[in-house]
């Protein structure tokens, strides 16, 4: 099997409103593999189709080899869906314990303590989960995908509510478990910095839609730009016209990478005094700014 | 079965750590209804020993004979499906039937198991769970007996022979299978409103419900003993075996009334919780 998951014209209709519309995605085995999308892109509700909790309206998903809802290929999956709620009266022992014996599993404290130990809850193992934090509840959410041992970990917005060293933390641990452990991890983030850090591939979808696919280098390649210390800046601006922006003190020209030498000439003839030329990738804020047609940057990236 | 097992002991390891629950639904009315009665019966004494000091009362007219503790047990037994206990059951059924709604849980639980064996893992316990709070009431109901024989002086007898051993096995089943069928409303009700509240309310008003439609049958020109009106009202079906059970051999109530309220009791549990299992088959499990 070389993917861990493949759906076919998957739809989901709520009323008159499309949340997926005809996703056909194909996501390999290994790496960390990352969905994004606007809010509405239907990325959560993929990630409820592919878990089993909701039905689709027409179209199909394989996951592990099995269709949806097949149990045996579930056991081999874990996941994690926004912020984890569990029963408040319970502590993050207690509610590790009550989800191996749900999954199958023999609840030895060693194994248990592993995972706290895993995502940092150790000193929180016996406090009752209804003072845990967002944070604190991502991280036991996590312990729950990881417990059993999955060939395949579903995360929707791991990093969310946490602070930036609970972040680093995370993407440390997301990498690890694709490195070392060999598990296929799949995450929605809104966080772009954070999925081109971390993921290896990338869907953006929009309006239930997915519109590009590719691994991260893949997707950023095609969008290098030149970025000039120039001086005078305007007379750069006026010769790139549509192309050129400015950015700070310097100008930016969204031109191919061949079309450089011409542009360099061309300016030293008209007299521009030019400190700095290089080229700079594009990075996958402006791929999902483009792609998706956002015209407001993501609240998490602001 | 292995994944039924899962189901079942994950279940029944989560209610033994929600101890609230396990209070109020197991032992906070027993303990009332000990402490209300012995005060009840010694405040009787105190009354009782004031009456006996009259001069002009024959002496010994208000000695009372030995306790038949055997007698207790049996109408413990036919008091199990008293509204008391079946209110504070509904307490912890309500619970477990709802709680992965009120908690969002079901995301964590439902990839690995079948929907069906998650139901069945639940109605499970809340079986469990009903056995645990009849047993503690029959307990806490003999010692409260004890207490009231302490109080009044009385010797103790136990007469307990085949008759009585039947008639107790038989109330306590008959209760038993009431109060799980009444549970099972709960739980349709769960399923179908994700409400814990709905849960908890809608068997009450069912059962509120049947026992005004009782007291209307005549107006029908319903008969209590007919299969029908078993049928559609199972707090009939239970009350009719109740009495059968009672009355033993000289009971008034025929055998054909008594099969039919077994065959009601029984057949509400299967069409709720068959009716439960399909309704959450097809269910989206998650709040959009």
């Amino acid at each position: 099997m070389t993917s861990v998951i493949e759906t076919r014209s998957l739809t989901k209709t709520y009323g008159t409103v499309r949340a997926l519309d005809g996703l056909s995605l194909e996501i390999p085995k290994g790496g960390v593999y990352g969905v994004l999308g606007p809010n509405g892109a239907g990325k959560s509700t993929l990630f409820r189709i592919l878990l089993g909790l909701i039905r689709p309206t027409e179209g199909q998903a394989i996951v592990m080899g099995g269709p949806i809802g097949d149990v045996k290929a579930s056991r081999r999956m874990g996941s994690m869906i926004e912020t984890p709620r569990f029963p408040p009266f319970m502590t993050a022992r207690q509610v590790l314990v009550w989800l191996s014996t749900a999954h199958g599993l023999k609840a030895d404290n060693s194994r248990v303590d592993a995972w706290l130990d895993r995502v940092g809850l150790t000193g929180a193992a016996d406090r009752k989960v209804r003072g845990f934090s967002v944070g604190m509840l991502q991280r036991l959410g996590v312990a729950i995908a990881l417990i059993t041992e999955p060939e395949l970990i579903i995360l929707d917005e791991p990093t969310s509510g946490m602070d930036p060293p609970g972040i680093q933390e995370m993407r440390a641990l997301i990498r690890s478990l694709s490195d070392h452990d060999g598990i296929t991890v799949v995450l929605a983030s809104h966080q772009l910095l954070e999925v081109q850090r971390v993921c290896d591939r990338v869907a953006i979808m929009n309006k239930g839609k997915l519109v590009r696919e590719g691994s991260v280098s893949e997707l950023t390649t095609g969008g290098e730009r030149l970025r000039l210390s120039v001086k005078p800046s305007e007379k750069v601006l006026q010769v790139l016209g549509a192309k050129g922006s400015k950015e700070g003190d310097a100008v930016i020209a969204a031109i191919p990478r061949a079309e450089g030498p011409a542009l360099l000439k061309a300016l030293i003839e008209q007299g521009v005094d030019i400190d700095e030329a290089r080229w700079v990738g594009a990075d996958l804020e402006s791929v999902f700014m483009t792609e998706t047609g956002s015209v407001q940057i993501p609240e998490a990236i602001q | 079965m292995t994944m039924l097992a899962d189901a079942l002991f994950s279940e029944a390891y989560r209610f033994t750590k929600n101890r609230m629950t396990v209070f109020w639904s197991v032992i906070f009315l027993p303990i009332l209804l000990l402490v209300l009665g012995s005060a009840g019966q010694f405040f009787l004494k105190q009354k009782m020993a004031q009456i006996t000091t009259d001069p002009h009362l024959p002496p010994g007219l208000l000695s009372q004979g030995p306790l038949d503790l055997g007698h207790s047990l049996v109408k413990l037994a036919g008091d199990i499906t008293n509204p008391m206990l079946l209110l504070f059951v509904l307490i912890g059924t309500a619970t477990l039937y709802a709680g992965d709604y009120r908690w969002e849980t079901w995301r964590l639980t439902s990839a690995r198991n079948t929907r069906a064996n998650l139901i069945l893992g639940k109605v499970g316990v809340a079986k469990l769970l009903t056995i645990a709070a009849v047993i503690v009431f029959l307990i806490f109901g003999f010692i409260g007996e004890l207490v009231k024989g302490a109080i009044h002086g009385q010797s103790y007898v136990f007469t307990f022979g085949a008759r009585e051993a039947g008639q107790f096995g038989l109330l306590a089943l008959a209760g038993y299978v009431r109060i799980v069928q009444v549970g099972l409303i709960g739980l349709l009700a769960a399923v179908m409103s994700r409400s814990l509240l709905a849960t908890l309310f809608v068997p009450l008003v069912v059962s509120i419900g049947q026992f005004f439609l009782m007291q209307t049958m005549p107006l029908f020109g319903w008969e209590g003993t007919e299969w029908y009106a078993q049928a559609v009202i199972p707090g009939l079906a239970s009350d009719n075996l109740k009495s059968a059970i009672i009355g033993g051999a000289q009971s008034a109530v025929p055998d054909a009334t008594v099969w039919a309220a077994a065959i009601s009791l029984i057949g509400w549990c299967v069409v709720l919780l068959v009716g439960a299992i399909a309704w959450f088959q097809r269910q989206d499990l998650s709040k959009e």
